[in-house]
């Protein structure tokens, strides 16, 4: 397989992974430092730490040691200029007393000072950015599980093929790309057991998620799973499982000991060899020396000198003075005399991986006896096997150096004097240390340095590791990208009944929640927003124009108590309402604020239709089931919503329109404004509301959606010899903007009542009971701050929402709506004004583009303000 | 915040199925001075502990519930339909 690295061709074997194919290509340094910029090589080869971090395919800080190699890949390094082996910036070692630990605190004491340098920092310091050339797909996907088992090894075979036996749904979640754990590349672990492998690789019950790792463990046993490359095209999944029962079986991982230099280029875990050796076939280096305890010791040995290593000493951890070289490793000074290596492998504490249970309110106690924080379990639904619950046998602890630098931390480079600086300074709690010095709080979080930390904090406070305590695992961990996280792109969307008539009219996309609205309508010309509202506007007043309100949501109320529901959540009285009439609605809280309106027609003695804005369907429709509750009321509210399609039909020449195609007598005799009536168009049983959102004569028709469509293209073809238009939401603005109607949410806020919006005339405080009645009676009492009123602007310039409106010098409030209005030729709008400004033809002033407008109130609506056409 | 909630008709629901309808409280009588209508609409007991509150199954059978919560760790105690335990 070929791929690319440093903008060079590259060659990997089958099964590599990209640091395995690297290392075997000679390539020895993989990254550059955080902070000094120092060469950083393979250490772990698990995924653990942050000394293989790449950019691959425009992805950064990928773990090149775990990432297979894909055919064509692009891999570049980070942090590193020019290149891995001669990095400028590796100049700032020899500055690391500028830079003491606490450095940001202690130099940049003024945000102007920082605001000068992170630039430089940023670029200089830290991780990889990502590219254009990233991925852009990802994608969720949710499991319900029995039992989940984190971690392939042994322990997690075991524990998931006892539950499969028992016929639970079982998951494994392994982040290798086969089961085994260490058993693949630890000879003396064990054999891998293949049969119990293919047994459940086979069984119907249990899914194996490999090449996935769990980043999570959280409440109500919900597990974070990431799954890379889950099918083509895809480049990462993250799945949601919910399981009865988790098995932690994230076995144990090694870490490095401390002493000078422990940071080398060539410095590598026992385990980090082995499997570099046994997974891919890779040999480390060719002189080794082994640091560590007897036994471990041996086990490494035995596996280098199989592969034609030569062993030249083997050296317990206390008896290392320093690793010698500059970049690469060259040597080992020890007591008992210094050799020449090529290759250091340490066999370091191992230390199990537990925190997943920490994260599910486990605690991580210090075991004397086995030498490692082992963890507790947080409640009877979670379960810790294996090495993760310390049954490994744990390597010799770390001895700790006296006052040599050696690195404690490798992602942000945090050296044992730093902590020690920082214990003196006063930080001597592990909480405390670490988020002073940034130690465990990189990449790795904490896998590589907590325990050495831990180690340090121990011995210069005096205290023992037990009561220094592990600071507080948290998820993320390791960390998942922003893209998995966010998931899909794609939104659900709501699509009207009439939705591909109003795409094949030309029509102009707006979301609006779920639902998409036409905007306006390019219709047969190239005309751009204004002409084409403008255009619409003009056959909505003139002659006739149609627009679809679908997305009104609709409630259809019965029962014999219905009227008296609906007297109870809204402001005004609906039970005396008569059958085939049509009321205002609006819905206050118990505080008073308005939070909806529409409209209620009652259709039959026990039957009422009642009309929500778009947004605030579901928001109605649970309170008015919520008010209902603990009542004896006989009512049933059903959600009719998709049921129905709808649409407005208005201007002066709708009903002879609409005469052509209904029985239904339409005289404003025989239907007057703000009647309703049930009647057949063109065959089709519709609701007909006769409301005048828009200001004209018009008719709003509710109809079955699966007709709605066709009802529509009827009264298009109706429509065409008085030069019908379809019209859409912005001509609807203006046209009920020029009326002076409130939109709920865009002119009212959280704090309007209907007092201060001007719509007193909705609230009946002669009712016994209604929800606000107690705080609106008071606000019809008292004076209140401000109305909304209508201005009409000195100028064609339309101020934006929320423009500020001035009056005698002092502001005196803002702008809610404004559009150019053909009837006045001038900008008009609605504002919020002091109450003491609120009359007829006062002069204020707005805020357009920067300078003051003059604009003269208006309290009366813009067009028609007697309200004579509309019942015309 | 990724708990279970039980709910009397549809079983464990991850929590996110549910709107969150506030602490149960016993509304004012109509009559009420503005001070306690104030305090009934603005403030919250906010019990570090156990608390009885509402619940709208929103992605499931879209009914009211009641739910007896503990703030602190998330266990929800028992939850029931409004009416069934005689309040």
């Amino acid at each position: 397989m070929k791929f690319h690295f440093q903008g060079g061709p590259a060659e990997a074997k089958v099964g590599d992974t990209i640091a395995a194919a690297l290392y075997r290509n000679g390539q020895r340094i993989f990254t550059r430092s955080f902070k000094y910029h120092r060469p950083r090589g393979l250490l772990c080869v698990s995924g653990k730490c942050p000394n293989c971090l790449m950019n691959v395919d425009g992805v950064p800080n990928v773990r090149s040691c775990v990432t297979p190699v894909q055919q064509g890949m692009t891999v570049k390094a980070q942090n590193a200029f020019p290149s891995l082996e001669t990095d400028f910036l590796s100049i700032t070692q020899r500055f690391d007393w500028l830079m003491p630990v606490g450095w940001y605190y202690k130099t940049f004491t003024h945000p102007a000072m920082w605001r000068a340098a992170a630039p430089t920092i940023r670029k200089a310091a830290g991780l990889g950015e990502v590219l254009p050339t990233a991925p852009a797909e990802y994608e969720h996907a949710w499991m319900h599980v029995d039992t989940a088992v984190i971690g392939g090894g042994w322990a997690g075979i075991e524990a998931a093929s006892t539950a499969a036996e028992r016929g639970e749904r079982v998951a494994i979640i392994d982040d290798q790309v086969s089961l085994g754990g260490q058993l693949r590349y630890r000879k003396r672990a064990g054999e891998i057991p293949l049969e119990i492998i293919s047994r459940l690789r086979n069984a119907a019950n249990v899914r194996i998620l490999e090449e996935s790792y769990c980043f999570g463990l959280y409440e109500g046993n919900l597990l974070g799973v990431l799954q890379r490359n889950p099918h083509q095209g895809t480049a990462e999944r993250l799945v949601h499982v919910r399981a009865r029962h988790t098995v932690v079986a994230t076995g144990a991982y090694e870490t490095p000991l401390l002493f000078p230099n422990n940071d080398l280029v060539g410095i590598m875990l026992s385990t980090g060899v082995q499997r570099l050796l046994r997974l891919y076939g890779v040999v480390a280096g060719k002189r080794a020396v082994i640091v560590g305890a007897a036994e471990a010791a041996e086990e490494v040995g035995a596996d280098l000198r199989g592969a034609g290593v030569e062993i030249v000493t083997v050296a317990s951890p206390t008896q290392i003075v320093a690793a010698t070289g500059s970049g690469h490793v060259q040597g080992i000074q020890t007591h008992t005399g210094n050799f020449s290596c090529d290759l250091i492998v340490v066999c370091g504490p191992r230390v199990p991986d537990a925190g997943l249970v920490a994260q599910a309110g486990g605690k991580l106690e210090w075991s004397d006896k086995d030498g490692a924080f082992l963890p507790t379990l947080p409640s009877a639904v979670v379960s810790v096997v294996g090495d993760a619950a310390g049954e490994m046998r744990p390597n010799a602890t770390s001895p700790l150096p006296s006052s040599k630098r050696a690195f404690v931390c490798l992602c942000s480079d945090v050296s044992s004097t730093d902590l020690c600086d920082g214990i003196a300074e006063g930080f001597d709690q592990i909480e405390t240390l670490k988020r002073y010095t940034t130690a465990t709080m990189g990449p790795c979080q904490g896998r590589m340095c907590q325990l050495s930390a831990i180690g340090v904090c121990s011995r210069e406070t005096g205290r023992s590791i037990g009561e220094t305590g592990v600071t507080t695992s948290r998820p993320p961990n390791p960390s998942v990208t922003l893209g998995a996280l966010a998931g899909p792109r794609h939104h659900p969307i709501r699509r009207t009944p009439m939705h591909y008539a109003h795409e094949s009219q030309g029509a102009s996309w707006m979301d609006m929640g779920d639902w998409r609205r036409p905007r306006y309508y390019r219709k047969e010309t190239a005309a751009g927003e204004k002409e084409s509202v403008s255009l619409e506007y003009k056959s909505v007043r003139e002659r006739v124009g149609i627009i679809d309100v679908s997305t009104l949501g609709k409630l259809d109320v019965r029962g014999r108590d219905a009227g008296k529901l609906l007297d109870m959540v809204y402001t005004h009285r609906f039970s005396d309402l008569r059958p085939g009439r049509v009321r205002y609605a609006l819905m206050c809280d118990e505080g008073g604020v308005i939070l909806d309106d529409g409209t209620i027609s009652r259709l039959e003695d026990d039957r009422y239709f009642v009309t929500t804005t778009s947004g605030n369907l579901d928001f109605v429709h649970q309170s008015l089931e919520w008010y209902l509750l603990g009542t004896s009321w006989e009512v049933h509210i059903c959600n009719v919503t998709a049921g129905y399609g709808a649409m407005n039909l208005a201007g002066p020449k709708s009903r002879d329109v609409l005469r052509q195609l209904t029985d239904c007598d339409l005289t404003s005799e025989a239907f007057p404004y703000m009647a309703c009536r049930k009647a057949k168009v063109c065959g089709i049983p519709a609701i007909l509301l006769r409301i005048g959102f828009v200001g004209e004569t018009g008719w709003e028709i509710h109809c079955p959606a699966e007709s709605a469509e066709g009802l529509w293209q009827a009264l298009l073809a109706a429509g065409a010899e008085f030069g019908i238009r379809p019209f859409g939401v912005e001509a609807q603005r203006l046209l009920r903007l020029e009326k002076h109607h409130v939109i709920v949410g865009v002119d009212t806020d959280a704090l309007t009542n209907p007092y201060e919006a001007g719509l007193a005339w909705t609230v009946k405080l002669d009712k016994k009971d209604f929800v606000g009645k107690a705080l609106l009676s008071r606000a019809a009492q008292n004076q209140f701050r401000e109305r909304l009123v209508g201005f009409v602007l000195n100028g064609i310039e339309l101020p934006q929402d929320g423009a500020a409106v001035v009056a005698d010098g002092q502001p005196a409030g803002r702008v809610t709506s404004s559009r150019f209005s053909p009837i006045q030729k001038t900008a008009i709008g609605l504002a919020w004004v002091k109450v003491s400004k609120a009359r007829e033809g006062e002069s204020i002033q707005v805020r357009v583009d920067g300078k003051l407008a003059s604009a003269r109130i208006t309290m009366r609506p813009f067009y028609d303000p007697e309200g004579v056409r509309l019942r015309q | 915040m990724s708990f279970l909630l039980p709910c009397p008709n549809c079983g464990n629901r991850s929590v996110y199925e549910f709107r969150f309808g506030g602490e149960v409280k016993q509304a004012p009588a109509p009559d009420a001075t503005e001070p306690v209508w104030m305090d009934y609409r603005f403030n919250l007991v906010n019990v570090a502990g156990v608390q009885t509150e509402w619940w709208f199954h929103r992605s499931g059978c879209r009914q009211w519930l009641k739910a007896v919560r503990n703030t602190v760790s998330n266990e929800v105690l028992e939850s029931f339909l409004p009416g069934e335990k005689g309040e």
